[in-house]
């Protein structure tokens, strides 16, 4: 016969852990305290014993700390600096040259990128049979290839290029050769301040006529021709001020003067090979995301564009790629920040970025690691956080809006 | 009242442009006037370019031989990878003790065969320890001090050997950690969770090449002065927090991807925690983050070239100081730099089809 049991004994024996059910380390509330509190331990006893140990070994080593450093001379030259810079120059200085080297091979490396994987991201979808191969070969090359072998892989074929007196040469204007790219620089005489200032009234204009072509159509249900006026307006005002006031510009060529080229804009080899290397890898990975992005759009969306009669060659352009950039928003953020990680490889072929001048050089020379590494790594996490807030920024403008 | 007479309309020609050759080429190529330029740019330019490419890789190529004075003809000098390619494969280590790195390279093979081979009862209990072995029985066997073979010093080791090895030996440690931050991060423990954000946040943005430099000049001040840590071993242990940031962030959207109604289950049944992580959520989300772990490892892999910059003679470094030996001065850096860029384009490539070909396996599954 069954002993009648409790709803407690019946617990107490169906569940195996039943036995300290009740006990308080059981309660989630007080187990999360105690493994919190043990990580606490944790980490404690971990940076104490990394920290003491630091010190010891700095001091035993006749290591310094602090930024003190940042003031005395660096000594040593760069390969290409945006500001002016000598090599009696404090190490601020060098940090700032290597951060604007940085931003400059970021940026490029971003523009070109991102043509780049729009034009194959698009091109997968071509209706001629080649184009779609070759975007989907580049795309297939280039993202499965180190980023770091193909630095190295421009510059070595940079280096194969003729010295300076047998350039090959694009009309006596532009020049390329083994010291790197060389073209002219237009140079504003007095009174072109009138043309930059008719730039910028320009750029206003349009933003002006922007917003009111878009109030006046959700009023009056009428189009005004936005693209055509702001274009008008973007090259004639300016255009109209360079006439009146006479072309105060003049261009300045490079040119052969003793082993090297003078003048113009010059552009060193390693700059080129890194911003290459780095667009077409970047370019590769966006390629991939538009092509996600483009498939996310339902095919019912092509179809509705064909039948209110819109052309082939506006179905992509109005209706597809703009659904697409919810999706490619997102992708292109996370592909731009590891650019500009990816530009720390430039240490491997010398072009002198953050990297290079800080972690490499300079960090060679005062021995102080901590404190390098830690303004090097702060330069980078502000650089990824600005483009996050941005990419979130246009993110939040092509978001599904739903009512 | 009159019969219309039946009259059949005239036969229509059969349609001779609607399948075929000539119609795909119609479809494909010239399906309009800018599809007949591009088409035709582009075959112009490939015929501008491949003959000569063709004939320079491999026609008048040089295959066979020992020095630099066997390549003769025009094209690629591809003696000059034959003659280097004990040391491209396994760097400077010994001749006679190399089983012990094929030994290696065959362990993980047949651990990795092991997993998709077991029947299902014993695939989580055999091969999850011993992949998790798998490192450091490799380090014992290509070490040798230990279990008594020659000692072989880290700084022998190298080759593409040592790519594959650090890799796999990488994101097979990374695996838990990665496992253990995702679950902190998804924790309502808020200490726990923070810590589990910053790590994953610091190691996600910082470059891997500061991480690595970080790993050759920071982390030996962080360690006892009585204490010398090898340069390889340091290069691991970034290697493994890097990669357990990015697992981290896998296993995060795994996480996401099972729906409420399991973990609802998971308690309903009465499981402990780690009872229900462990046995219902984990299988669910390697198998839903499968191609993106893949994904990951390649991403990995690529990077342990960037290992040049610290001198460790990963593959790419040992192809570079091959090009400075001076008894092929003759510049080969292109046959060299190709050679890597196709070994690792090979090995990445048919990654991605695998987690393709997975991704499409796991897409039915959810297809009713």
């Amino acid at each position: 016969m069954f002993a009648k049991k409790t709803a407690e004994q019946i617990k107490l024996e169906t569940r195996p852990s039943g036995a300290g059910a009740t006990a308080f380390y059981n309660n989630p509330k007080y187990r999360g305290w105690i493994y919190q509190t043990a990580l606490f331990v944790f980490l404690i006893g971990f940076f104490y014993s990394i920290i003491s140990n630091t010190l010891d070994n700095m001091s035993a080593q006749g290591i310094k700390s602090g930024f003190s450093f940042l003031n005395t001379s660096a000594g040593f030259d760069v390969l290409m600096s945006l500001i002016p810079y000598e090599t009696t120059d404090s190490y601020s200085q060098l940090f700032i040259i290597g951060i604007l080297n940085t931003i400059l091979v970021s940026a490029i490396g971003i523009i070109f990128s991102t043509i780049l994987g729009f034009i194959f991201g698009i091109a997968y979808f071509s209706h001629n049979w080649l184009i779609k191969q070759i975007a989907i070969v580049y795309v297939e090359i280039f993202r499965n290839i180190p980023v770091i072998l193909q630095v190295i892989f421009w510059y070595t074929v940079f280096n194969a290029l003729p010295i300076a007196r047998e350039s090959l040469s694009l009309g006596d204007a532009i020049f390329l050769n083994v010291t790197g790219l060389y073209f002219p620089m237009l140079v504003g005489d007095s009174g072109s301040e009138f043309v930059y200032g008719a730039i910028v009234i320009a750029i206003i204009a349009v933003f002006v006529i922007k917003r009111w072509a878009k109030k006046r159509q959700d009023l009056t249900g009428e189009q005004f021709p936005v693209l055509w006026t702001s274009l008008g307006i973007l090259f004639g005002l300016p255009l109209l001020v360079l006439l009146v006031t006479g072309i105060p510009f003049h261009l300045d060529y490079p040119a052969l003067r003793g082993f090297n080229f003078r003048g113009g804009v010059s552009v060193i080899p390693e700059l080129i090979s890194l911003a290459i290397a780095l667009s077409v890898y970047t370019g590769a990975f966006i390629a991939e995301a538009v092509r996600a992005g483009i498939q996310s759009v339902p095919k019912g969306q092509t179809e509705a564009a064909r039948s209110i009669g819109l052309k082939e060659s506006k179905i992509m352009s109005l209706i597809i790629v703009p659904q697409s950039m919810r999706v490619i928003t997102p992708m292109l953020n996370s592909e731009y920040q590891s650019l500009v990680k990816n530009t720390t490889i430039a240490t491997a072929i010398g072009y002198p970025e953050l990297f290079t001048v800080f972690a490499g050089s300079a960090l060679n020379q005062v021995g102080q690691a901590i404190e390098i590494m830690f303004m090097t790594l702060a330069i980078y996490f502000i650089i990824n956080m600005v483009i996050s807030v941005i990419m979130n920024h246009f993110n939040k403008r092509t978001e599904l809006s739903s009512r | 009242m009159t019969v219309k007479e039946f009259k059949p309309l005239p036969d229509q020609p059969a349609p001779i442009t609607t399948s075929g050759p000539i119609a795909w080429l119609r479809d494909n190529l010239f399906s309009s006037a800018f599809n007949i330029a591009a088409t035709i740019i582009i075959v112009a330019s490939l015929m501008a370019v491949l003959p000569d490419m063709i004939d320079w890789l491999f026609i008048s190529a040089n295959w066979t031989g020992a020095t630099q004075d066997d390549c003769v003809k025009d094209g690629a000098c591809w003696v000059f990878i034959s003659a280097w390619s004990q040391q491209i494969f396994y760097g400077s280590y010994p001749d006679e003790e190399i089983w012990r790195v094929n030994l290696c390279l065959f362990l993980l093979a047949g651990v990795i065969a092991l997993s998709f081979l077991l029947p299902d009862r014993l695939r989580n209990k055999v091969s999850v320890p011993a992949f998790l072995l798998l490192p450091f029985i490799c380090i014992m066997l290509l070490d040798g001090d230990m279990i008594g073979l020659t000692p072989v010093p880290t700084n022998l080791w190298g080759g593409f050997s040592l790519n594959v090895l650090l890799a796999a030996a990488s994101i097979i440690i990374a695996f838990p950690f990665g496992f253990l931050w995702a679950l902190g991060r998804r924790s309502e423990m808020p200490f726990a969770r923070s810590v589990s954000v910053t790590c994953i946040e610091f190691f996600r943005g910082t470059p891997i090449l500061a991480l690595f430099f970080m790993g050759s000049v920071m982390l030996p001040l962080f360690f006892p002065a009585d204490v010398s840590v090898d340069k390889l071993l340091r290069v691991w242990i970034i290697l493994i927090l890097f990669m357990s940031a990015y697992m981290a962030e896998v296993f995060r959207s795994g996480f996401q991807a099972i729906p409420n109604g399991q973990y609802e289950a998971a308690d309903s049944i009465g499981l402990g925690y780690w009872q229900k992580i462990l046995l219902i959520i984990f299988p669910q989300v390697i198998k839903v983050s499968m191609p993106n772990i893949l994904a990951t490892f390649v991403m990995v892999f690529k990077n342990t070239v960037f290992l040049l910059v610290i001198a460790v003679p990963e593959m790419l470094q040992v192809i570079m100081s091959a090009l400075s030996n001076s008894n092929w001065l003759g510049g080969h850096a292109i046959e060299g730099y190709l050679f890597v860029g196709f070994v690792f384009w090979a090995c990445c490539f048919s990654m991605s089809l695998l987690a393709k070909s997975i991704e499409k396996k796991l897409d039915t599954s959810h297809k009713k």
